[in-house]
């Protein structure tokens, strides 16, 4: 399976600021890539630099992107999303469409367009002007200019965000069918749950460095079963101070416990026994929310809010 | 270069296709003729109530001529024809009842000195003027007659209307023929005679003889200086109209998709400089459509009027020529100012420069139109963001200019537009992504600078 995105040992850097540091990534042909990390640690920048709208810092390393190095043709057969949506206001939809289209060399999309439209349930919206559409809808009508001309890359910048389920699932089915027809996916996204069910590859990118980068498999493995997803029936539900327990995560009716290293879980089910009735009791792996809390969460070594955001500052400019 | 094309398309139909666009289209003319249109209006909208005036006139010779002037004048030049507009070559038919009184009456009474002071007089006239008795009165001097020089040789006109000089202005007249007679009849002079030597010859403005195809001499054309000084003017208005409707839609389109953040999609399929050229052409396309029209129009205008040898076609197609490169030249600064900036308010302040500059030919025409070929002329218009209005207009002085200042002139200006072009790709290319605060002139001039 050959790559359709190569980057090897990739610096950019804006003023002193380092958004991101000697990232190497291959994304394989056919796959869906999702892209996590906190605000402000490197996505976009990642994102602009494979759609050529930003360079690396000049000798640090290459792009290849569906083959070509630097701005050519290439860019024709990507799509992209960006995650902040732009349409000119004072278009209609399907003009706006038809600009898009042109923009990448396809000339007649017309049936294309009505098809994208009615699928995203925007039929009767067509010939309105952008500037009357709702939020959610506007997301669809950019994420089909970003599709439209059938692109063998589609990246998409945090396509699902401000969505209602509803559309969501829109979204995901439309996203899986351009897999289907062959397109390579990259996704950003701060929907943990997302990402696990939807990508074939994490990646994970925090303050500029990559910290996860393989399937959802291999990064779980890395953390082994070692933790306990929990609801019990009765009691009051404080499970502070449990013996072998590093943390307990309250997520309301369930509660996720991480044990320590090597510590027996047969021990932990009689000590919860103690404290209630046990509904469920659940050996698993970490959940990619987990995983990401626990590389950007507060506890982590880097992830001292202040410095955090302020990053996620300048990473904007 | 498709893309561009793509973009340049776009650019003209959300320019084209707006109200905006027409509203404008309508109104320019509207403001350019309505003023002319106004003027003509207001002309016959004056004040026709009868102004009075005592004048003092201790010799007893002048006044009987003011008021017999008057009096003619009244009759003769007050009225006007109904349907004047269409009287012949100045050739005023009086119809009966159909006159209408378009000026005041000038009516004109003697106050006789009576051996009271002058200075008492004076002061009498002034109350009555104060109660608008009179409107204004006229004290002539004992010397008059004799051209004393000092203050008894002066006719002094009192009022308290300062700036309403018709009646003084029209005094002048009847108050020379009458000195000149009264001084020639002292002299012992026959008055007629006086009159015919002193008689002015007339000075007719005419343009060169010339030879026509089969070599007979063509006499010389009367010259029309008006037409001369306006129709270069006209093109030079039309020209500054056109870079300045033009530069705000591209002002606003570049901060919308800045702000919008279409740039970046956009960005995604074409390069910065592609984007650019794109506007640019856009609105090269938008100037040009509104200036066909207005040339188009003005063109058969002219021409219907019988003007039409001031207003040759080649001059079009310069005038073509001369605004793609202007708009070219400064819409590519107003884009990188766009660029540049978060809104709207900021790009005026920065526009603000650039806009002097564009108005600057305005403050040197006249002195162009008049001597086209000095040396002034010459370095103004070859100065290259003035060239394209000073250079046409120019041209549009007979007999016109050598055929190397518009080559150069134009070279300039493509080197400029070249220049202006690049350094604002730069500043785009670095601005159009930027969010927050807009960019400071410095580091506009550092983006530019640096590539």
């Amino acid at each position: 399976m050959s790559n359709v995105v190569e980057l090897e040992h990739v610096t950019k850097t804006f003023g002193k600021h380092v958004a991101v540091n000697d990232l190497s990534l291959n994304v394989p042909a056919g796959s869906i890539y999702g892209f996590i990390g906190p605000n402000g640690s490197g996505k976009t920048t990642t994102l602009r630099m494979i759609m050529r709208i930003y360079y690396p810092d000049s000798g640090s390393g290459h792009i290849r992107v569906l083959g070509e190095e630097g701005y050519g043709a290439a860019n024709d057969r990507i799509g992209y999303l960006p995650e902040e949506r732009g349409l000119y206001k004072k278009m209609k939809v399907r003009e706006v469409l038809r600009f898009y289209a042109e923009l990448k060399g396809l000339r007649d999309c017309h049936t294309a367009a009505s098809d994208w439209l009615e699928r995203m349930g925007l039929a009767e919206w067509a010939n309105k002007k952008v500037e009357t559409l709702s939020k959610g809808m506007a997301q669809k009508v950019q994420f089909i200019s970003a599709v439209i001309a059938r692109p063998e890359l589609v990246i998409l910048d945090e396509p699902f965000s401000g969505l209602d389920p509803v559309n969501a699932d829109v979204l995901r089915d439309a996203v899986l069918e351009l897999r289907r027809g062959g397109a390579t996916v990259i996704f950003s996204t701060h929907d943990m749950a997302v990402a696990e069910r939807m990508c074939d590859f994490v990646f994970m990118i925090f303050k500029g460095n990559k910290v996860l980068d393989g399937t959802l498999e291999s990064i779980q493995n890395r953390y082994g079963q070692d933790t306990i997803r929990v609801c019990l029936a009765e009691g009051n539900g404080d499970l502070r101070g449990l013996e072998h327990v590093e943390k307990v995560t309250d997520f309301g009716r369930f509660k996720e416990l991480r044990i320590r290293p090597g510590a027996d879980t047969q021990a932990v089910l009689a000590a919860l026994m103690q404290r209630g009735r046990v509904a469920h009791f659940e050996l698993t792996r970490p959940s990619l929310h987990d995983i990401f809390v626990r590389i950007a969460g507060p506890e982590s070594a880097g992830g001292a809010n202040g410095r955090q955001s302020e990053a996620a500052n300048v990473g904007r400019a | 270069m498709r893309k561009t094309l793509v973009i340049a398309v776009r650019e003209y139909q959300a320019a084209v296709k707006t109200k905006a666009f027409l509203i404008s289209l309508i109104l320019m003319p509207v403001l350019f003729g309505g003023s002319i249109l106004i003027r003509m209006l207001m002309r016959d909208r004056v004040d026709t109530r009868d102004k009075r005036v005592a004048v003092v006139d201790p010799s007893g010779q002048v006044f009987e001529a003011i008021a017999a002037a008057a009096a003619q004048r009244n009759e003769a030049e007050i009225p006007e024809d109904a349907n004047r507009w269409q009287r012949d070559a100045g050739i005023y038919k009086v119809v009966e009842g159909a006159r209408k009184q378009v000026r005041p009456r000038y009516l004109f009474e003697e106050v006789k000195p009576d051996g009271r002071p002058i200075e008492e007089i004076g002061f009498e006239l002034s109350e009555r003027v104060r109660n608008k008795e009179l409107f204004a009165y006229v004290l002539i001097g004992r010397g008059v007659i004799e051209g004393a020089r000092s203050p008894e040789g002066i006719v002094a006109y009192h009022s308290n209307s300062p700036t309403y000089d018709e009646i003084e202005d029209w005094l002048a007249r009847p108050l020379a023929v009458r000195l000149r007679t009264l001084r020639a009849q002292q002299a012992g002079i026959d008055p007629a005679v006086v009159e015919s030597v002193t008689a002015p010859a007339a000075v007719a403005n005419l343009g060169l003889v010339s030879k026509d195809a089969e070599g007979r001499v063509k006499p010389a054309e009367a010259t029309n200086i008006l037409a001369n000084i306006f129709m270069p003017m006209g093109l030079m208005m039309l020209m500054f109209m056109m870079i300045m409707i033009g530069a705000q839609p591209l002002l606003q389109s570049v901060i919308e998709e800045k702000m919008q953040r279409i740039a970046e999609v956009l960005l995604g399929s074409v390069t910065p400089f592609e984007l650019m050229l794109g506007k640019l052409l856009g609105m090269v396309g938008v100037s040009l459509t509104m200036a066909t029209l207005y040339l188009c129009g003005g063109y058969y205008v002219v021409h219907r009027a019988g003007y039409g040898s001031f207003f040759p076609s080649e001059l079009m197609w310069w005038f073509v020529v001369f605004q793609s490169l202007a708009v070219l030249m400064y819409g590519a600064i107003f884009i990188a100012v766009g660029a540049a900036v978060t809104d709207l308010k900021e790009a005026q302040s920065l526009v603000t420069p650039v806009m002097l500059v564009v108005v600057a030919p305005m403050f040197v025409w006249m002195n162009i139109v008049r001597e086209p070929s000095s040396t002034l002329a010459i370095v103004a218009s070859l100065f290259p963001p003035a060239t394209p209005m000073l250079m046409l207009m120019r041209q549009a002085v007979p007999p016109g200019v050598p055929a190397w200042q518009p080559a150069l002139g134009i070279a300039l200006v493509v080197l400029t537009t070249l220049v202006c072009v690049l350094l604002a790709g730069r500043i785009f290319r670095v601005g159009i992504l930027m969010q927050g605060k807009g960019a400071k002139v410095g580091e506009m001039f550092r983006w530019a600078l640096r590539g």
